[in-house]
């Protein structure tokens, strides 16, 4: 119940710092897009204006679980409200686990609505595959887990540093599979090991990107779905632990 | 108060002026500068790809969309300079499997740069990655066949395409097309038959019944012209008759021409023709 007061806050916070105006950009870029693109391209429209709605609902839910994440707990320690929170008969993983619930519901929201609006274009157009709601839920749980790394970042660090350690997690995220690419290139077998070891320990970010093969009908299959959701939340509750290990320690005096 | 206002409206005005000549400035600069040195800059797909963040389609769809307002430019002569880094190295490795762009920058460089091989090149390399669109099987095959005039090559592209689900019929009229424009007229029978028996509409039917009338007599005429030479290799005169080829075993049977018309034979030139005329334009077997 502690958590779920702490979540509920968290996600009206969110909303009256007008995080859901991201939502009207969205719904502009993407009736714009589908109009626009019928001037400028040759061909491949619904291509296009897939690849865009996908994108866009990506990266907005990824800006939006980064520059929200990082400050959630730093505001409450720098506006000392946090004193108040941990005077009370709260722990200190009710507290991370609850702004974390909180801002997963805000894009829980967020992803809602993008996906109706992006739907609604794909209907009118008669371009609409359901297929591409799998690659929608991976990317929510994409996000599920980045929000994890911004909140452990956030738990420690200042808003900035933590933004960039998680762009940089981000980043890394998405591009994990060149270490086995070096791997192989590597001569040494303790730099071979040690290229494997980061490749199985850092998070694979896109095991969950499935953006490319829905767009042109290839079939992603449940198992890999289930699959890749299990491991994209096994990943975000062992974030979530260290974060609350993390905050465990934190002295605010 | 009032000469500094002056002196505000002053520089502002210089302000715009200055402003409105750097503008004039490097639109010069730019017009002469080449046009496709902005393309120098844009790295392998390859290396894009990393770039891209997982965004590789859409990177892929933004390189499309400027290459085609930057391709439809006419006013830049050299566009073409860079025209197949752009799609075979640039879009095609950003987006394997984005078939657009290899069927459209597969028609900028034949139509528009005169570089059919490069076509070729290009479409091969989407027939690679996309091993289930008929449509670029069928792009490189009409490309060879329009274009190159190679036939040979052009029934090879028709065969992949065919074997592709999806491919539409009209595939098979083109293979068995290219199989007579590369003098295989048995071959081009036997596949002009297979159009018949399945043709779906009187206009198919009529077509094929016609190229099948007429390759008939064309390899009829050519078995008979054969035999007749061999038979003069032989003997060292010409046969008294068509049927003496049969009775030599020359030939299984004498044929009749497909309006049930024996064909003629000269005995005193060995020449041997046909009365029925040719549904189609085939002037060169007569």
């Amino acid at each position: 119940m502690k958590t779920l007061a702490i979540a509920t806050n968290t996600f009206r916070e969110a909303i009256r710092d007008r995080i859901l105006y991201l939502i009207l950009v969205f719904a502009i870029l993407m009736i714009g897009s589908s109009r626009i693109l019928s001037l400028l391209t040759v061909g491949a429209e619904e291509k296009i204006v897939k690849d865009i709605g996908l994108a866009s609902i990506s990266l907005f839910g990824v800006a939006t679980a980064i520059f929200v994440g990082v400050g959630l707990v730093f505001k409450e320690i720098e506006k000392r409200t946090v004193y108040t929170l941990v005077s009370k008969p709260i722990s200190r993983s009710q507290f991370i686990l609850g702004k974390y619930l909180g801002l997963v519901l805000v894009l829980a929201v967020n992803v809602a609505v993008m996906t109706a609006f992006f739907f609604g274009v794909l209907l009118a157009k008669g371009w609409m595959d359901l297929a591409i709601g799998r690659a929608i839920f991976l990317i929510f749980i994409e996000l599920m887990l980045v929000t994890a790394i911004a909140i452990l970042f956030s738990s420690f660090s200042t808003p900035i540093l933590s933004s960039l350690f998680t762009v940089t997690f981000y980043v890394i995220g998405h591009l994990s599979w060149g270490l086995l690419l070096l791997a192989d290139k590597l001569e040494g077998e303790f730099g071979r090991m040690v290229c494997r070891v980061l490749y199985r320990l850092l998070p694979n970010l896109d095991a969950m990107n499935v953006k490319g093969a829905v767009v042109h009908g290839i079939e992603v299959p449940l198992a890999q779905v289930c699959a890749a959701s299990v491991y994209g939340l096994s990943y975000t509750a062992i974030v979530l632990g260290l974060a609350a290990l993390v905050f465990r320690r934190r002295d605010f005096l | 108060m009032r000469w500094r206002r002056a002196l505000v409206a002053a520089g502002l005005v210089v302000a715009v002026a200055s402003a409105s000549w750097s503008w004039g400035r490097m639109e010069t600069l730019r017009s002469a500068s080449p046009s496709g040195a902005q393309v120098l800059y844009l790295p392998s797909g390859k290396y894009l790809k990393i770039v891209s963040l997982g965004f590789p389609e859409v990177l892929a769809d933004l390189v499309y969309i400027w290459s085609i307002q930057f391709y439809s430019n006419y006013q830049q002569t050299d566009r073409f300079t860079f025209l197949e880094h752009i799609y075979g190295n640039v879009i095609s490795e950003l987006d394997p499997k984005y078939v657009d762009p290899y069927l459209i920058g597969a028609l900028i460089m034949s139509a528009e740069a005169h570089q059919d091989e490069m076509a070729l090149r290009l479409l091969d390399k989407g027939i690679a990655a996309n091993p289930s669109e008929w449509i670029l099987s069928f792009d490189a095959g009409f490309l060879c066949y329009d274009r190159l005039h190679d036939y040979t090559r052009a029934a090879l592209y028709f065969e992949k395409a065919l074997v592709i689900p999806g491919a539409p019929k009209a595939v098979k009229r083109l293979r068995a097309e290219m199989y007579n424009k590369m003098g295989d007229k048995r071959s081009s029978l036997g596949y002009w038959r297979e159009v018949l028996e399945g043709a779906d509409t009187d206009y198919i039917r009529s077509v094929s019944s016609e190229h099948v009338h007429d390759l008939t007599i064309e390899v009829d005429l050519e078995t008979l012209r054969h035999a007749v030479e061999a038979w003069r290799a032989e003997t060292g005169a010409n046969p008294a008759d068509l049927g003496a080829l049969a009775r030599r075993r020359l030939i299984d049977s004498v044929p009749v021409d497909p309006e049930g018309n024996a064909y003629l034979y000269d005995r005193s030139t060995g020449e041997v023709s046909c009365r029925s005329p040719f549904k189609l334009r085939r002037r060169s077997a007569r």
